[in-house]
């Protein structure tokens, strides 16, 4: 079904008649808010933005804006020459979004595009961008670069493997994930980003991983921090308990005396590091009691009670 | 299968870097010397700086372009949102203990 378009001035929050300044305002109001360099992995600022820029891009342009204030949302088709609008073009957007699937967020912005730059204050965007926003200096036809996001499970992260990345396009891309990336690691694809144009080189595809939250595992670096509650008879005692390991579980002595909270090594049981090596894993003791004692444990606490002369509180 | 490249921490010219995002030499090289964007020990006469520069020269392009702040202003935008970030994270393991 159609998806019909929100009203370009609502979106910016402006009247029909505003001025060019009153509508930068407030794209730049906006684009404050919800910019997605400012609030990375927020998918909903994202889609925000998204319109916020496609209706700027129309607004600010007196061309567009004319034809968009006269034809409505019609306005794009008339432009193009095509007269009635074709059945069902509302749903269109402007530009094809290359939107990934399978927990494989594109950020899609048009990198490889600058507007004129008619801003003022410090200003070395004519440097930096040389030809591509006033016909200066050097002139790339390369196809522009896409971020994106990748999310891996700490298994994932830790293992690495492949993840098959399905484009909008329809193209497939396997990825080779290799074992030990971390949260915030990048995965830079050459020449997999947007095409070129001229015969000119495609653009770079990056993919910044993010790792889910693990159900069990907190992980600090290299090193992976588990709960392990134990018995008090096995903190007074001491114990050898079964504790979870990234790679299975393994048994763990628990020290006579252990106290809730300390720590225990497992060295070389953390995550993979890029280059070689593990990190540690760190079991934290938590004491927990029975919460429903039979006669015969309740009358041994009883017993332990009287000829104890432990004092918790001296 | 394509190769993947991880964490670019390969140095590589400002020459590259600026050929990538299409933007002079000079510039990158400014910005680099300003404390803007990452460098790497080199031998060579100039900096050399880490690939994912690139996606940060990117960044600051777009909030360059779209908020209309400078680049130093975009430089310390980058570093406070990637605090946040970073902040958001701990809160996160913190919550879960």
């Amino acid at each position: 079904m159609a998806t019909k378009i929100k009203d370009y001035y609502e979106i910016l929050g402006v009247k029909r008649g505003a001025s060019d300044d009153e509508i930068k305002k407030a794209y730049r109001q906006l684009a404050r808010k919800f910019h997605p360099d400012l609030n990375p992995g927020d998918k909903s600022a994202e889609e925000q933005f998204k319109q916020v820029q496609q209706a700027y891009d129309v607004l600010s342009n007196a061309e567009d804006r004319k034809l968009y204030d006269e034809h409505g949302e019609n306005w794009r088709a008339v432009k193009a020459g095509a007269g009635a609008p074709p059945p069902g073009w509302e749903g269109a957007t402007a530009q094809g979004s290359p939107r990934g699937t399978g927990g494989f967020d594109f950020n899609d912005f048009d990198f490889g595009s600058f507007r004129t730059s008619d801003e003022g204050g410090f200003d070395i965007f004519e440097e930096l961008f040389g030809g591509a926003g006033r016909g200066r200096g050097p002139r790339s036809d390369r196809g522009r670069d896409v971020e994106a996001q990748l999310e891996l499970s700490l298994e994932e992260a830790h293992q690495g493997g492949r993840r098959t990345l399905q484009m909008q396009t329809g193209k497939t891309i396997d990825v080779n994930i290799p074992p030990g990336v971390r949260d915030g690691s990048t995965v830079r694809l050459a020449a997999q980003g947007g095409a070129g144009s001229n015969g000119s080189e495609a653009g770079d595809l990056y993919l910044h991983i993010r790792l889910r939250q693990h159900p069990i595992f907190q992980v600090n670096g290299d090193d992976l921090e588990v709960e392990l509650p134990i018995a008090p008879w096995e903190a007074v005692l001491g114990a050898k308990v079964e504790a979870p390991t990234i790679d299975g579980r393994v048994e763990v002595t628990v020290p006579a005396g252990a106290k809730s909270g300390q720590r225990l090594r497992l060295r070389g049981q953390g995550l993979n590091k890029r280059k070689g090596g593990r990190g540690d894993e760190y079991v934290r003791l938590k004491i927990v009691v029975p919460t429903e004692v039979s006669a015969e444990e309740r009358r041994l606490f009883e017993e332990l009670k009287r000829v104890s002369q432990f004092q918790p509180r001296s | 299968m394509w190769p993947s490249d991880v964490d670019l921490d390969e140095p590589v010219s400002c020459e590259s870097v600026a050929q990538t995002v299409g933007a002079r030499r000079s510039l990158v090289l400014r910005l680099a010397q300003q404390g803007l964007i990452e460098t790497v020990e080199g031998g060579a006469d100039e900096p050399l700086v880490p690939r994912r520069v690139v996606i940060r020269l990117r960044r600051m392009q777009r909030l360059r372009r779209d908020l209309g702040v400078n680049f130093a202003g975009a430089a310390v935008i980058l570093d406070l949102v990637a605090r946040i970030e970073q902040l958001n994270r701990e809160l996160g393991e913190r919550q879960k203990r």
